[in-house]
């Protein structure tokens, strides 16, 4: 592909001619206003000439944090560099590659923005869900300073909400209706186990003191969690409580 | 102190003007007046000095500057070395022509003063941008005192060739360092991660640390935490789609008659919350939530929030007590131009609206009719009867006299009610549309000037009013004051003419005597 210094011809009417993205040239999913800002930054303007998927990583591994825009408009780097993944295209190994690089979170905060663009809804559950268990910090520009975020929530904005780092992302069918449509499978959560014993207890029984104390272990679960208890350690208690032992 | 030229206007190099001493040479006799001088013209009048503000660019014309200065130092120093190297082979050559030829003396001063003469030409022209030197007069110099002079040029030659090297050793050296410092510092910021690009990032960055691994275990069981939250929301959302396609089941299920019933239950409560609301106070602002945003009221708590009956610190209890003036919906426009005196619908309202229940009392007590209408607005201010006087207000309040009658003149349509008028003498006048009347008789012995005019005038007129002479004297004793050169228009107006003749007229207003 043609790399020219002034990144408009992109969006210019008359002459797209690669892959459509949801049917139309993929420069237009992010909106107008935010994609003028792009092309007018200057780490657009600098860093992101030229790039392909390769050198790409370079700029990617420098990243210190995801965003959309921030101050007056400016857009940040990962939102720069997603841009320029949806200007290049990559295949869908590459992305995958991406995603699944342990090193460099950022890389993987970045394939998973442009899998949420991209891929379709089935696809994108799927791919996505996996991470919901990184734990790892990310770190987000807002409009006024920085935040403080994890990789899983950050997959769980994407899949959940409608505006995300600057991009109305595009509105995706709810987990329910897919699974209605028999394209997905129930998600399992990763600590599904602990979870189905809280709930079957309560919904086993339902007015006697057993199951007040089994909720409330259940909550002390929760809360043990998030103290700086040991979280094996709850789960095993909330065993010993159901067994019928009483928790002081 | 003033500058020297007082002018603002930037120094330039002065026009040549042959046969004036040159700029250059006028500058090297006034060097000590200009070194007091707080500007200082400045030894280089030709090249101002580089700004001393260290941007980016800058530094580079420093350093571009600093060599600039190297070169011109070896250029000088090659100039002088020149010279001295000339005027020792010049002098050598001179040693030697004058050993042999003595006779000739006159023609080798000559030539000595021609090649001195030439050699300070030279000199001037190659130590242009030095600080000129004063030149002297070519003179003669005894042969053994020439040896002398010329030894001593090369030796003070040699010292500023020294000194020289030494300067040009210490430019060099600052040079260097300059450029030293500048990439020491592209390769720190390079170092410390800062793209010039990215100018505002700061410590705010660090304040926000992402490195991993600092704590697992509390990590980890946060992460547990958002992930029994984000399942507990899915159960939710699971559950109230259940319920909804329950309860859509159920009505589907249910008779019509028990759907109607439901219905009239809802709307029967709905009526209940707006109700018991309740009323707005009297002129009070109205207020209502917004259709959009309810999401984020529910979130903050805020969706059955009703502020209607509240009022701030400032606000007055009971608006009836303030003036009418005050009595607004919108403090803030008291006082304001474009305030209007609208306060409420109802009081807008001339009409019978919401005044249903009294319309049976009203029947039987109708003032003055007009459909029972008792705005004030409305009401006419002319009162015939005294009962009706006792209630004009405001200014209407006072007594008012009888209105003045004029004889001649034409009386208004109201004196035609009531049978033509109360307590009036009518049986003088036959015809009150005639003007003037019995009165033209009497102004006949009074004044002659205007008689014969208005005799002219009205010659006409003169043969009714034969008829009218036994009234003459009637007439005769009343209203003398009246009567005078200008004529009928004063008798037939009821307002008088001059604006002094009668101070006690103007008065309408009864003098009641205060006691």
């Amino acid at each position: 592909m043609t790399h020219r210094a002034d990144a408009k011809y992109m969006v210019d009417e008359r002459g797209y001619e690669g892959e459509l993205i949801r049917g139309q040239n993929p420069a237009l999913l992010i909106e107008k206003p935010v994609r003028e800002r792009i092309f007018d930054s200057y780490y657009w303007k600098e860093q992101c000439f030229g790039l392909n998927a390769a050198t790409l990583c370079d700029r990617a591994v420098e990243m210190t944090f995801i965003g959309g825009t921030y101050g007056q408009g400016k857009p940040t780097p990962f939102l720069c560099l997603a841009f320029k993944l949806l200007q290049l295209k990559p295949e869908r190994d590459i992305v995958m590659e991406y995603l699944n690089n342990e090193d460099f979170k950022y890389l993987r905060a970045l394939a998973a923005f442009y899998v949420r663009l991209t891929f379709d809804p089935a696809d994108i559950y799927k791919t996505l869900e996996p991470f919901l268990s990184d734990y790892r910090k990310l770190r987000r520009r807002t409009k006024t300073g920085f935040a403080l975020t994890y990789m899983d929530q950050f997959i769980d904005d994407l899949l959940m909400k409608d505006r995300v780092c600057a991009t109305s992302l595009w509105k995706m069918p709810s987990r329910q209706q897919l699974e209605d449509l028999e394209l997905l499978d129930e998600r399992i959560s990763p600590i599904g186990d602990e979870i189905d014993e809280i709930y079957a207890d309560e919904v086993a029984e339902p007015r006697s003191e057993d199951s007040e104390e089994e909720s409330e272990s259940g909550d002390e679960v929760i809360e043990n969690a998030g103290r700086a208890g040991d979280a094996d350690d709850a789960a095993e208690d909330a065993r010993e409580d159901q067994n019928g032992s009483v928790r002081d | 102190m003033p500058p020297k030229r007082m002018t603002a206007n930037p120094v330039r190099p002065a026009r040549y003007r042959p046969g004036k001493p040159t700029a250059a040479e006028s500058e090297s006799s006034g060097d000590e007046s200009s070194d007091e001088d707080a500007e200082g013209a400045g030894q280089e009048p030709v090249v101002p000095l580089p700004p001393k503000a260290a941007s980016f660019p800058s530094d580079s014309t420093r350093i571009a500057n600093n060599l600039k200065k190297v070169d011109l130092n070896e250029r000088r120093e090659q100039a002088a070395a020149r010279e001295a190297a000339r005027v020792e082979a010049q002098a050598a050559e001179r040693a030697k022509e004058e050993e042999g030829f003595v006779t000739e003396e006159s023609e080798d001063e000559s030539q000595e003063e021609d090649e001195s003469g030439s050699e300070s030409e030279e000199e001037t022209s190659d130590e242009e941008e030095e600080p000129k030197k004063v030149l002297l007069r070519p003179t003669f110099i005894k042969k053994d005192k020439r040896a002398a002079i010329a030894t001593k040029a090369v030796a003070a030659g040699k010292l500023e060739e020294e000194k020289r090297m030494e300067e040009e050793e210490r430019r060099k050296a600052a040079a260097d360092e300059i450029v030293e410092e500048q990439l020491r510092r592209d390769a720190a910021a390079r170092a410390a991660g800062k793209k010039f690009w990215d100018d505002d990032e700061g410590e705010d960055a660090d304040a926000v640390d992402d490195t991993d691994g600092l704590d697992p275990e509390t990590e980890r069981a946060l992460w547990k935490l958002r992930e029994l939250k984000r399942v507990k929301r899915e159960r939710e959302t699971i559950e109230q789609a259940e319920k909804e396609r329950e309860e859509v089941e159920r009505r589907r299920n249910l008779s019509k008659e028990e759907r109607e019933e439901e219905d009239r239950e809802f709307m029967a409560r709905q009526r209940e919350e707006k109700e018991s609301r309740g009323k707005a106070g009297y002129l009070q602002k109205y207020y209502h939530k917004g259709a959009f945003f309810q999401d984020d009221q529910k979130e903050m708590g805020l969706d059955k929030r009703d502020i209607m009956g509240s009022r701030y610190q400032d606000e007055v209890a009971n608006r009836e007590l303030l003036p009418q003036y005050m009595q607004v919906r919108d403090m803030t426009r008291l006082g304001k131009k474009g305030r209007t005196k609208y306060k409420d619908l109802k009081g807008e309202d001339t009409g019978k609206w919401g005044e249903y229940d009294d319309r049976g009392q009203r029947r039987g007590d109708d003032r003055k009719g007009f459909g029972g209408m008792r705005d004030e607005r409305f009401m006419p201010d002319y009162e015939r009867d005294r009962e009706r006087r006792a209630e004009r207000t405001g200014a209407n309040a006072s007594e008012v006299r009888e209105r003045k009658r004029v004889e001649g003149a034409p009386e208004g349509p109201r004196s035609m009610r009531d049978g033509g008028g109360n307590g009036r003498d009518r049986d003088d006048k036959t015809d009150s549309y005639r003007p003037g009347g019995p009165d033209r008789e009497r102004r006949d012995p009074r004044e002659d000037d205007n008689r014969h005019t208005s005799r002219d005038y009205r010659g006409r007129d003169m043969e009714y009013h034969r008829e009218y002479s036994p009234r003459r004297r009637s007439r005769s004793r009343h209203d003398h004051r009246y009567r005078d050169r200008h004529g009928d228009d004063r008798d037939r107006r009821k307002r008088s003419n001059s604006p002094y003749g009668d101070r006690d007229d103007r008065d309408k207003r009864r003098k009641v005597d205060a006691k």
